[in-house]
């Protein structure tokens, strides 16, 4: 009897059934073998463009069209390729390798509001932090003041005290230029003053 | 004599078709090398988004991804979406057909095709049931809000063409996504625009856009039913059944210019559409069932 059932048992609600079990495996393996690949590329001197929204909603937000890429004239921002997950494709900028420019040109041609056009001022991809025991100053080894003097708000966001480099997260708009110019590199991708994208973390309230 | 005269008027919307795709891939081929040797900005992006100036154009569907993914609606972004969503509202798919990149690539290959196998149309080897274009709208869509990152502004095909040639100009390299531009016109070997008609989002969505559209390939009543639009419609429609209005009609004109009575012709509606103008008007044709 229950032979009979199976045999007149629609063959389409089987397929049915097996596509969707199909599905589900396909989405499930996804899920679990992409949990890397959803981790923000934003760290110690990895930043955003000037007036990004916060890494929450980046890889949401951004249509990956590379306009702010073609329009930054020092070729600062750089897209990111596969190997960066649901990430890929976004525009990130190496500070120490080339620093942010602040020209603000970038913001201006974003088309989704992922760039929001700020001013310069306003401007804020991270906060330097000098590190006390790598800066050759705060060692007081020699007198370099070279983040001193290429910080484009000098006496603003890096003023001198008694001779040593000190930030203030006032008016620091996380360029990277200080980085970009820093002599000493503690290891790789590291210098004695880094940017920390501290606002990068802000969660957006829906 | 007859012949003499259709020879004279036959149209030639394939050969504008390629001029505009051409000048269409040479703005992302040649916008690369004004951006990083000359520092000319004034346009910027490829099909994901462009910028003549201060005229934005942003794809309908990375801007709705955009939009559902991050909820938040910023204006420019509605804007830029205006002139394509548009242009798909009265001309239908046109977006693929006469400026998408990958359909230029692919008519390029048939052209090769045709020239090497000496014949004049492309079988198709494997053939499926056209709504999965829907299935691909609609599943995209959702995997998108699913992930929280939209997965199509970063593989669609039409934008990675822009990408790895702005990769390569910029920073001398290739992407590894670039794999999918390759597989998709693999694809085409088997299935003329196998990609564009079942797996393509972005056709989805303008060919939902399009579905009440005005411009149509319509049929007039000298049609001798020689069959030949349906051979050489590269989306395996059949403008004969009325599928030439059809949503997934791309209006692209092949069909217009092989007809050899000239029966077919685009035709700017303005009521509702007609779609079995030809078995209605020819009665001894059985109307067939609709896929």
């Amino acid at each position: 009897m229950s032979q009979k059932f199976h045999l007149e048992k629609p063959d389409h609600i089987r397929r049915t059934l097996l596509k969707g079990t199909l599905a589900f495996t396909l989405l499930a393996a996804t899920k679990v073998s992409a949990k890397p690949l959803f981790s923000s590329p934003v760290t110690m001197n990895r930043l955003r463009p000037p007036g990004a929204v916060p890494e929450d909603i980046f890889a949401g937000k951004c249509i990956r069209c590379g306009r702010c890429v073609e329009v930054c004239p020092y070729h600062s921002i750089i897209p990111l390729d596969a190997r960066a997950g649901v990430y890929a494709g976004t525009p990130l900028i190496f500070a120490e390798q080339v620093p942010c420019y602040l020209c603000m040109k970038c913001v201006q041609v974003c088309p989704t509001g992922t760039l929001q056009n700020i001013s310069q001022e306003e401007t804020r991809m991270g906060l330097a932090v000098i590190e006390k025991y790598s800066c050759i100053t705060w060692r007081g080894e020699a007198l370099c003041r070279t983040c001193y003097n290429v910080c484009p708000f000098k006496e603003k966001a890096i003023h001198l005290d008694q001779l040593r480099p000190v930030i203030d997260e006032k008016y620091c708009t996380g360029c990277g230029l200080c980085t970009h110019g820093c002599p000493i590199t503690v290891s790789p991708g590291k210098k004695a003053i880094n940017i920390e994208p501290l606002f990068a973390q802000a969660r957006v309230k829906w | 004599m007859v012949s003499a005269s259709n020879k004279k008027t036959r149209r030639n919307y394939s050969r504008y078709r390629f001029l505009v795709q051409t000048i269409a891939f040479l703005i992302i081929l040649l916008n690369p090398f004004a951006n990083y040797y000359l520092g000319i900005n004034f346009v910027q992006g490829w099909y994901q988004s462009l910028g003549i100036g201060n005229l934005w154009f942003v794809s309908p569907l990375e801007g709705l991804e955009s939009i559902l993914v991050s909820k938040l609606i910023y204006l420019p972004l509605i804007i830029g979406m205006t002139i394509p969503i548009l242009l798909a509202l009265f001309l239908g798919r046109v977006f693929c057909s006469w400026i998408c990149p990958i359909n230029y690539f692919s008519e390029i290959l048939d052209r090769i095709r045709r020239f090497l196998f000496r014949k004049k149309f492309i079988k198709d080897r494997i053939v499926l049931p056209k709504f999965l274009l829907w299935f691909a709208l609609i599943g995209e869509l959702l995997l998108t809000m699913i992930l929280g990152a939209p997965i199509f502004v970063w593989l669609s095909p039409p934008g990675l063409v822009g990408r790895e040639i702005m990769m390569a100009v910029f920073f001398r390299t290739l992407a590894i996504e670039g794999l999918v531009i390759i597989i998709v016109l693999t694809l085409n070997l088997i299935t003329r625009r196998f990609y564009c008609r079942y797996l393509c989002p972005l056709g989805g969505l303008l060919a939902f856009l399009g579905s009440k559209r005005k411009l149509v390939v319509e049929h007039e009543s000298q049609c001798k039913k020689c069959g030949m639009c349906s051979k050489i419609c590269p989306l395996g429609l059949d403008p004969l059944n009325g599928e030439s209005s059809s949503s997934y009609c791309w209006n692209c004109g092949e069909c217009v210019d092989i007809c050899p009575d000239q029966s077919l012709n685009f035709r700017w509606h303005s009521g509702q559409l007609n779609q079995t103008s030809c078995l209605q008007a020819q009665s001894d044709i059985p109307p067939q069932d609709e896929l």
